[in-house]
Parts: structure tokens; C-alpha cells; sequence
């Protein structure tokens, strides 16, 4: 038994769902994707959840972190009620539930507060690269006005504080998706199996590495992207803007360890870091496009919370590409110095807002996939 | 041994149709030919593969002019298909058309015994000669006419019966206009504002009216009831018992106004469906039709208080009782809304549960705030289907009207009331149409809408305070939702009004849903089995106001086709007396059921005559008669005798 309450659907739309209460149940959203199954039945039942007020069954779920916005349902909604929005506006709203500061939640609903807190800390984090570097001009007429340490510490504090709401987030994640649901019996937590646990971690790491069940995304006959060479299509460009992001990162870090070797192009952390970056670039780059050209309706309506954490990842690599040909080249004039401050500030903005951020996606699906997999009957 | 028909002389064509192959498939069609051609009286018999077509009627037309032919049979399908097809060749043979029997072998032969064809070829020459028979002792008939009234009574001054009369008046025919109500308008005047046009009910009648009165070939009575009816198509005799309204012309608005004021008697105003009290003297509004209150004499106390500021008030007056003479008669009387038992989704036990015709009252007197018994009313839980389409229940039918107008009325709260939560407890909405367009408006506005199935229907919890409506919503996987609301409105559809003494007068058919039947849903959708009595509107089924308006014009043109000639053309095959062997003893008076019989005194004893613009030629009254007075025309007791006889041999 629960208790409709109606101001719930107001607080979703809020996050980007402007018209599915438009929906009058005919269900081909549910019946045209090609995720949803009797154990994950989206997108219609969760506009039911959205309408009738059922908070807990939204923030507990495990499907919609299943969908990858496709817009195959949007596609065929005939209300214009656009489900496929409706879910991402829902994966919005989880993220800004699971972390406690209310950050995300101004971030998702509120444009001018987002571009102000996106200003904010990246200005902290310019101050604070000063700090590594103190003896520079810049940095010593600033540190007459505020001592070194303070910005320094402030740096780090800022770090720790988003490190901790990152893992909170996740931990309270995981407790969600593990609560019983009376009226799901499919999702009810079983027993510990270790061979259920094998298998479910197999199937996360192969959507990890292939992304199978995104591919299936465009495989309806009548899907836009059937026909499409499989280099341009969403699947690939999601594949390679993650790994090339992943690729990057371990290449940073194994620069981090062995300091310093950016001169030396055959060093494999070089080549992987490379590589990657130009796979980062090549996705990151299609997916612009496809926002600016909307070839089907998932593209149609495209939030600012989306088009930053893009566009911080094209910036980034672009960037990183710039730095690598200056090095090479022996560059150091002030725009150089200008690229690489731009550059350091993106990347370290996109790792503090991960967990505020659509980034958070990155961890928070993984997981759900698995407990799905490992909850699966059958 | 078959039997050969009695001989009478007439030169006989008899043609065997094989339909294609549906009746040769099976029937011997030249064994019969063989067995039918040696029958006495038949001049020829011939087998076509389709008699119905062109070039076969044109080689029947030609057989009885150059034979010459005195009468044929045609053995091929069911005379519901093709008997006028038949008549008519006969005609343009130059035989009269009665002089022509069709038999049955298809669907009462071929088909029927597609199993046994030997024994099927044999049915099918008995049938023949059965027809054979019967034709040997046809005679010539001719329809006969009776002169129409040019003018109409339409019963009931609702919608469609105004629109009905502005049209009828508009084509030329007298129109008598009865209201059983003191003020015209029917239920329309009472809805307020109405989808699609956000016109009003008051609106409406207002342009009706004014378009009645324009016209001087309507007569409105108010306040009347048809209380006898006599005679048939073309010629109805009815009496109207009319009311007095106690008030006469020669008195201003103002001292009206100041009579009802003065009024000290005060009763449930039905008009509002009992929400608020009116007084014994009253209108319903202030624009009401015709503009003159009425005193309501059950409730006065005759203490001549009202008398004082109004000279018009008589409340001596009398009913009388006039008669009128018509050549068809109109129904629409209209419905009534469901009245739920009590206890039904907590109906009369909480005082917050009430219809949605309540609410459609309130809508039209609330300005403002939407406030009920004083208090402010936020949240409105609608609950569907209420009386209507009940699976075990009496009232098996939709009521059409309902979703569309209580999802207007939804959006009317939200938008002018500020009503913020509105709940719809469904059971399949159904804004069919244009209609759909309002059903978006109202959910993309924030309504919620929960759906549940007869069998387990919504729970008012009427203790709680506010109430609790708990649903088993089949639409979120049957989750169990309570709704918590300020209102109840209870979706009550619609049911035929209560009219039994009218229904009895004038032998109204009803169907199983109690509202006025016609005689074939698609194709005769206003005409009813007794003929010249039409009927439109919501006395033969729910519908909205458009669909009421549309069936009134169809009726409409019914009424002017019958009308317009001046006369009516009725089938010959009436019931007949003969005088010399009648002995009144008024059996097949009692066995009539059209009123057609009467009785008539000649120079010896009493007989019965035959009230020919009555008789339907049913037959009930030929087996009652125990001497054998009484026949059908086309269908004597020879006739039928000797067709036994032909089948039996």
C-alpha cells in the first residue's frame, strides 16, 4: 500500500522530464525496447512510479540505469510524452539523491547556479595550480593577498570532501539496490551464490568491454542506425569516449609514477595515452555532432549538465593533444602555458564533480548492472 | 407419392435458380425441374444460374408476357433478399405483384442439408410445390392509402426535441411541442459550461427557445403529459393533460422577484439535484423558458403570501385536457442521471461523496474559490463508470458522455477553481474523437489517472477525515494506492427516464436496457415497431448533445418522409372479416396487438371490423377465431391449407 502523492512528478519534471505525464499507458515504449524484460520492466512503469509519487521505487531501481538512451521509445511514443528524457531526467534525479550536499540537485535543475559552481571551482582549482608552482609572478603578487598554505589546503579539503561524497554515494547506491520490493518479486535480494557472483561480474565486465547490450540498442530493423557502419554508431561512440577516457587516465597516472618522461614519444605509457586520447577525441567529437544535428529524437532535447560534461572531455583531450605537440616541439610561450592551465583545471573539475556530475553514470551503472545480474532468476 | 397441388386454371412459370452452384451443389436442380414441370397449371419450368440477374428477369418478364403467364414462382434464397426484386418483375410483366411466390432453397434447403442431397432435392420439390399451390389461389392485391396529418406531437423539449422542431417547422408540419416540465430545456439547462465549446447549458436552450418561438407552426405545451393515444401512422388522436402554472402574464420581473422572496415555504431544489433549497414559487434560473415562475402546488401552502406583490398568481387555477390530431409522433424524453444506492462508494454516508451531476451544479453556481459546506476543496477524486458498464450489475451499456465531461469538468476546477490535485479512478477512459484532445489537456496538467477493474473496485474509506479512496491500480502492476482527497464526485451515467404511464399509452418498445428500442440499430436507428413513432436522443440510448442533435434530424427526415406525400401507402396483406360468418365474441380483439380490431353494430348482430391504418397483418387473430371469420390478406386459411396439403403429400 502507498500513498499517492502527487508533487513527486513536479520534482522529477524538474530534472529534464517536461511532458511525461502526457503518458496514456499504450506501453510501445516498454514494447519497442529492446532492454526492458519482464525482470526490468521500463520505461512505462517507471512513468507510473514518476506519476503516482513513488520516490522509493525510483531511487531503489536498478532499471533505469539498465537504459542507455537509445530514444527508441521517445521515437515511438504517441503522446510526445518522450520516455527515453523521462529516464535519463530519472538517472539525473538518482544522482542528485545519492550525494548528501545538495550540489548535484543545483547543478541538474538550476542552469545559472551550474555554470556559476563549474566557474567557481574551476577559478579555485586555477589558484590552486598556482600553488604548485609558487614562484612564478602570478603567484607570488597573489600570495601577498592570501597566504599560500590556505589555498593549498583549501585545494586539498576540496578533494577530500568530494573524494568521501563519491564513496558515500556509492555505498548508499548499493544499499538501495539491494532493498526487497514487495511488488517486484524478480528484484527481491537472493542469497550470496558465488557462481551467480562469477557470472554476473563476467557479464558487467563483457558490457564493459563491448558495451552487448547497448549494441542491441540499434539492432530493430527500423532503427536509424541498423544500416549504419558500425564506427559511427552511438554504441562505438559511448564505447570510445569511455575508454579513451580510462585509457588516459592510466596513462596520467603511469606518467605521475615515472615522472616526467614526456619528451620520450616510445614510452608505452606515451603510445597508450596517445591512443586513447584520440579515441576520447574521435567519440567525444561524433557525439557533439550528433547533438547538433539531432539525427534521431534521443537527440532532440540535450540538457546543459549533458552538453558540460562533453564538452569538459572534448576540451580536455583537445587540449592534451595541443601539450603533447608543444612538448614535442619545445614550445613555452605564454599561450602554451595558458593551454596547459586550461587543461589541468578541466580534467581535475571533471574528476571533483564526478560524483555531482552525469559522470557519476561511470560507477553508478556498473553497479546496478551487476546486482541486476546477480539478483537475475533465471 | 407426391401430391399434386389443386388445379385451378392459372397458367403457371416456375424458375429453379442454382445460385451459382450454392443450391445445384446439393439439389438436383433437374430432377426437380423434371418433377415440378408435371405438375397441373404449370406451363413451364426452367432452371437459371442466377434468377436475380439482369438478362434472367428479363427472360421472366418476357415468358409471362408471350406464354402468357398468370402467376410465377421463383425457387432461389430467402425472400428477405430478393422478393422485391421478384414482385417487381412480376409487375413489369404485367402481373400484379401478389401473384408471385417465392420459395425458399437455399438457406432452407441447400445449405441447410448440404449432408444429404437426395434428401434435400426431395425438400426442395415439396417446397416448389407448396409455393405452386399457394400461388394457384393468390389474388391480385393492391396497397391501400390512408391520408397523413401534417403535423407531429414531439414529446419531450429537451435538445433534440427543440432542434427537432425547428426543423419540422422549417419544412412545413404543424409541430405540437409537450414538456412535461414547467420550463423547457430538459437536462442540457442544467450542465453549466460544456465541453468542446465552453458554451453553457442556459446558453443552449436560450438560442433553442428563441428559435421555437420564432416559428408559429410550434405549439409548446409546459407542464404536459400525453395521457391517451388512439389511432395510428398518419393518424394519432392524443390527449395532453395540461398543468397549471398558477401564474398568469400580467406581472413584471421585479414583482415575480419579489413574490419568490416573499415565499416563506422552502424545499430541495431539484434542479440542483438537492445541493441547495428552493422556494414554492420559483424559476430555475433567471433566464428560464417560458419566462414565468411556477408555483409548486405539492408544496404550497396556499398562504397567499406571494399574492400580495403579484397579481398574476392564480392559485385557483385547473388543468385541462386538449386534444390533438397528428400524423406522427416524436419521442425524446430524454434520461435520467444514475442514482447510486446508497453505500455505494460511501454514497449519503459521507457528506463529501457526491454525483458528478452535483458537481456539474456546483461548477455553474460556485464563483471563486471552490469551496463545498464551507470548506476549501483542494484535492477531487473522480470515480468512473459509476451505474454504468457493470458486468453483473443492470446497467451493462457505456454512457458515452461521462469521461469526456467529467475530464471538461476537471480542467474547468483546475483552471478557473485553482483546484491543484485532481485524481481520475478509472476504468478505461474514453474521450473518443475529437474528444481525445481534452483527455491530454487534462493528464499533461498534472491530473493523475489510476485504473481498476470491476472486480475490485476502489474503496471509499468515508470514516477517514479527509476521505481515503484506496485502488488497485491496474496500471502501475495492480500496486495498491490510496488517494486522499477533499471530494468524491461519483461518475453516475446515464438511465432512461422514468416515463411508464407513456410508454404504456403509446406501446413504446423497449429493449433490455430499458431505454427506447428501435427497429434495427444501423440501418432503421429512429424508427420503432409502431409505425409513425419516431424517436431521437437520449430515451433510446446515451449519447451526447451533438449525437442527440444528430439523431433528432435523422428522425426528422423520418417524420417529413412519412408526412410530406399527404398519404401512406400500406402493404396490402392486412387482416380481413368476413361479416356473414363473425359472431362477436372478441377473442381476436383480445389477440390484437395493434388496437386494430373494433367492434361495429350492423342490422343484425355486432361484428368485427379491421381499423385498417392499425392492422400490421401480423396474424395473431386468424387462429383465435372459431369460426373462421377472420383471414390475412395474401396469407388466407386456403391458401395456407393448401400448402400444407401440397408439403404433407
Amino acid at each position: 500500500m502507498s500513498e499517492l502523492n502527487p508533487q513527486f512528478a513536479k520534482e522529477i519534471s524538474k530534472y529534464g522530464a517536461s511532458h511525461f505525464n502526457a503518458c496514456y499507458n499504450c506501453g510501445n515504449c516498454t514494447a519497442v525496447c529492446n532492454l526492458s524484460e519482464q525482470q526490468a520492466n521500463f520505461p512505462r512503469m517507471f512513468i507510473r512510479y514518476g506519476l503516482l509519487g513513488e520516490k522509493e521505487k525510483i531511487l531503489n531501481s536498478k532499471e533505469i540505469w539498465l537504459c542507455y538512451a537509445c530514444g527508441d521509445c521517445s521515437e515511438s511514443c504517441p503522446r510526445q510524452a518522450y520516455p527515453g528524457e523521462y529516464m535519463a531526467a530519472l538517472r539525473r534525479y538518482t544522482i542528485a539523491n545519492t550525494e548528501k550536499t545538495g550540489l548535484a540537485r543545483l547543478i541538474f535543475t538550476n542552469n545559472p547556479w551550474a555554470i556559476f559552481i563549474t566557474l567557481v571551482i574551476a577559478l579555485l582549482l586555477g589558484l590552486m595550480l598556482l600553488s604548485i608552482k609558487p614562484e612564478e609572478i602570478i603567484a607570488r603578487w597573489l600570495f601577498t593577498y592570501i597566504p599560500y598554505e590556505v589555498i593549498h589546503n583549501m585545494g586539498l579539503g576540496i578533494f577530500a570532501l568530494t573524494g568521501i561524497t563519491a564513496v558515500v554515494g556509492i555505498y548508499t547506491l548499493a544499499r538501495r539496490l539491494l532493498k526487497k520490493d514487495a511488488y517486484d518479486p524478480a528484484t527481491v535480494p537472493r542469497k550470496f551464490s558465488f557462481s551467480r557472483t562469477i557470472l554476473a561480474l563476467k557479464k558487467v565486465s563483457l558490457e564493459l568491454a563491448m558495451m552487448k547490450r547497448y549494441q542491441t540498442c540499434d539492432a530493430e530493423d527500423d532503427s536509424y542506425w541498423k544500416h549504419k557502419l558500425w564506427l559511427i554508431k552511438p554504441w562505438f561512440v559511448h564505447w570510445s569516449i569511455m575508454w579513451g577516457f580510462i585509457g588516459l587516465l592510466i596513462a596520467t597516472i603511469l606518467d605521475f609514477i615515472f615522472k616526467d618522461p614526456a619528451t620520450i614519444m616510445w614510452l608505452p605509457s606515451r603510445i597508450l595515452g596517445t591512443l586513447t586520447g584520440i579515441l576520447l577525441i574521435y567519440g567525444t567529437t561524433l557525439a557533439v555532432f550528433y547533438r547538433l544535428t539531432k539525427p534521431t529524437k534521443s537527440y532532440a532535447d540535450i540538457k546543459l549538465a549533458d552538453w558540460t560534461f562533453l564538452l569538459f572531455l572534448w576540451i580536455a583531450g583537445f587540449t592534451g593533444f595541443w601539450l603533447e605537440i608543444a612538448v614535442m616541439s619545445g614550445w613555452n610561450d605564454l599561450s602554451t602555458q595558458v593551454v596547459f592551465l586550461v587543461h589541468t583545471v578541466i580534467s581535475m573539475e571533471l574528476i571533483i564533480l564526478f560524483a555531482f556530475s552525469k559522470f557519476a553514470h561511470a560507477l553508478y551503472r556498473p553497479l546496478a548492472l551487476y546486482f541486476y545480474y546477480s539478483h537475475q532468476t533465471s | 407419392m407426391i401430391k399434386e397441388p389443386n388445379f385451378t386454371g392459372k397458367r403457371i412459370g416456375v424458375y429453379i435458380c442454382q445460385c451459382g452452384s450454392n443450391i445445384s451443389d446439393y439439389v438436383d436442380v433437374e430432377k426437380v425441374r423434371e418433377e415440378i414441370s408435371r405438375g397441373k397449371g404449370v406451363s413451364l419450368a426452367k432452371i437459371t444460374m442466377f434468377a436475380c440477374a439482369d438478362s434472367a428477369q428479363k427472360e421472366i418478364v418476357a415468358d409471362i408476357q408471350n406464354e402468357p403467364l398468370d402467376a410465377i414462382v421463383v425457387a432461389s434464397c430467402s425472400p428477405k433478399l430478393h422478393l422485391n426484386t421478384f414482385r417487381g418483375v412480376a409487375e413489369r410483366g404485367g402481373l400484379n405483384p401478389y401473384n408471385y411466390v417465392q420459395v425458399n432453397i437455399r438457406e432452407q434447403d441447400s445449405w441447410a442439408h448440404s449432408d444429404k442431397p437426395a434428401q434435400a432435392t426431395l425438400k426442395a420439390i415439396h417446397l416448389i410445390r407448396a409455393g405452386i399451390a399457394k400461388v394457384s389461389l393468390s389474388e391480385p392485391l393492391t396497397p391501400m392509402t390512408i391520408p397523413a396529418e401534417n403535423s407531429v406531437a414531439i414529446v419531450g423539449a429537451g435538445v433534440a426535441g427543440m432542434r427537432a422542431a425547428i426543423e419540422l417547422a422549417d419544412l412545413g408540419v404543424n409541430v405540437h411541442l409537450i414538456e412535461r416540465e414547467h420550463f423547457v430545456g430538459g437536462r442540457v439547462a442544467q450542465w453549466g459550461k460544456m465541453s468542446m465549446t465552453n458554451q453553457t447549458g442556459e446558453e443552449i436552450i436560450t438560442e433553442l427557445y428563441h428559435e421555437v418561438k420564432k416559428r408559429e407552426s410550434i405549439r409548446v405545451y409546459t407542464g404536459a403529459n400525453i395521457i391517451a393515444s388512439k389511432g395510428s401512422i398518419g393518424n394519432f388522436n392524443i390527449q395532453v393533460k395540461i398543468q397549471p402554472r398558477y401564474v398568469e402574464p400580467p406581472c413584471d420581473p421585479e414583482s415575480f422577484k419579489k413574490a419568490i422572496e416573499a415565499c416563506p415555504v422552502e424545499v430541495d431544489d431539484e434542479f440542483n439535484f438537492n445541493l441547495t433549497k428552493r422556494k414554492a414559487i420559483f424559476f430555475n434560473y433567471r433566464s428560464e423558458f417560458p419566462a414565468m415562475p411556477v408555483v409548486d402546488m405539492a408544496a404550497c401552502t396556499r398562504c397567499e403570501e406571494c399574492l400580495k406583490y403579484c397579481h398574476g398568481i392564480r392559485l385557483d387555477q385547473q388543468y385541462r385536457i386538449i386534444e390533438i390530431h397528428v400524423g406522427s409522433i416524436f419521442l425524446a424524453t430524454g434520461f435520467n442521471p444514475y442514482e447510486p444506492k446508497k453505500g455505494e462508494f460511501g454514497y449519503q454516508e459521507h457528506p463529501n461523496v457526491i454525483t458528478f451531476q452535483q458537481l456539474k451544479r456546483l461548477l455553474d453556481l460556485t464563483k471563486g474559490e471552490f469551496r463545498f459546506r464551507g470548506k476549501k476543496i483542494e484535492r477531487v477524486a473522480f470515480i468512473y463508470c459509476v451505474g454504468s458498464r457493470q458486468i453483473d450489475g443492470e446497467n451493462k451499456y457505456c454512457a458515452r458522455y461521462c469521461c469526456t465531461s467529467a475530464i471538461h469538468a476537471a480542467i474547468q476546477l483546475r483552471q478557473e477553481l485553482k483546484v491543484p490535485f485532481i485524481y481520475h479512478i478509472n476504468k478505461g477512459i474514453r474521450t473518443y474523437g475529437k474528444q481525445e484532445i481534452l483527455y491530454e489537456q487534462s493528464s499533461t496538467s498534472g491530473d493523475v489517472y489510476l485504473q481498476f477493474v470491476e472486480d475490485d473496485p476502489p474503496v471509499v474509506e468515508v470514516l477517514n477525515n479527509p476521505i481515503k479512496v484506496t485502488v488497485n491500480d491496474l496500471l502501475t502492476a495492480h500496486m495498491e494506492v490510496t488517494v486522499t482527497t477533499d471530494l468524491v464526485v461519483l461518475i453516475t451515467g446515464m438511465v432512461p427516464r422514468v416515463n411508464t404511464e407513456l410508454i404504456s399509452i403509446l406501446k413504446v418498445p423497449l429493449g433490455k436496457d430499458h431505454f427506447y428500442n428501435e427497429i434495427h440499430p444501423k440501418l432503421r436507428p429512429v424508427e420503432t415497431m409502431i409505425d409513425g413513432l419516431v424517436i431521437a436522443g437520449c430515451c433510446q440510448g446515451p449519447r451526447n448533445i451533438a449525437e442527440s442533435a444528430s439523431s433528432a434530424l435523422a428522425a426528422v427526415s423520418k417524420v417529413y418522409s412519412i408526412l410530406n406525400k399527404g398519404e401512406i401507402k400500406l402493404e396490402p396483406t392486412l387482416a380481413i372479416v368476413n361479416p356473414a360468418a363473425c359472431e362477436w365474441c372478441g377473442k381476436c380483439l383480445e389477440a390484437c396487438p395493434f388496437d386494430a380490431i373494433e367492434r361495429i353494430e350492423t342490422e343484425k348482430v355486432p361484428v368485427a371490423r379491421i381499423i385498417e391504418s392499425n392492422c400490421k397483418g401480423c396474424g395473431m387473430c386468424t387462429p383465435v377465431c372459431p369460426t373462421e371469420a377472420i383471414d390475412i390478406k395474401g396469407y388466407t386459411n386456403p391458401e395456407v391449407r393448401s400448402m400444407i396439403e401440397a408439403m404433407s403429400g
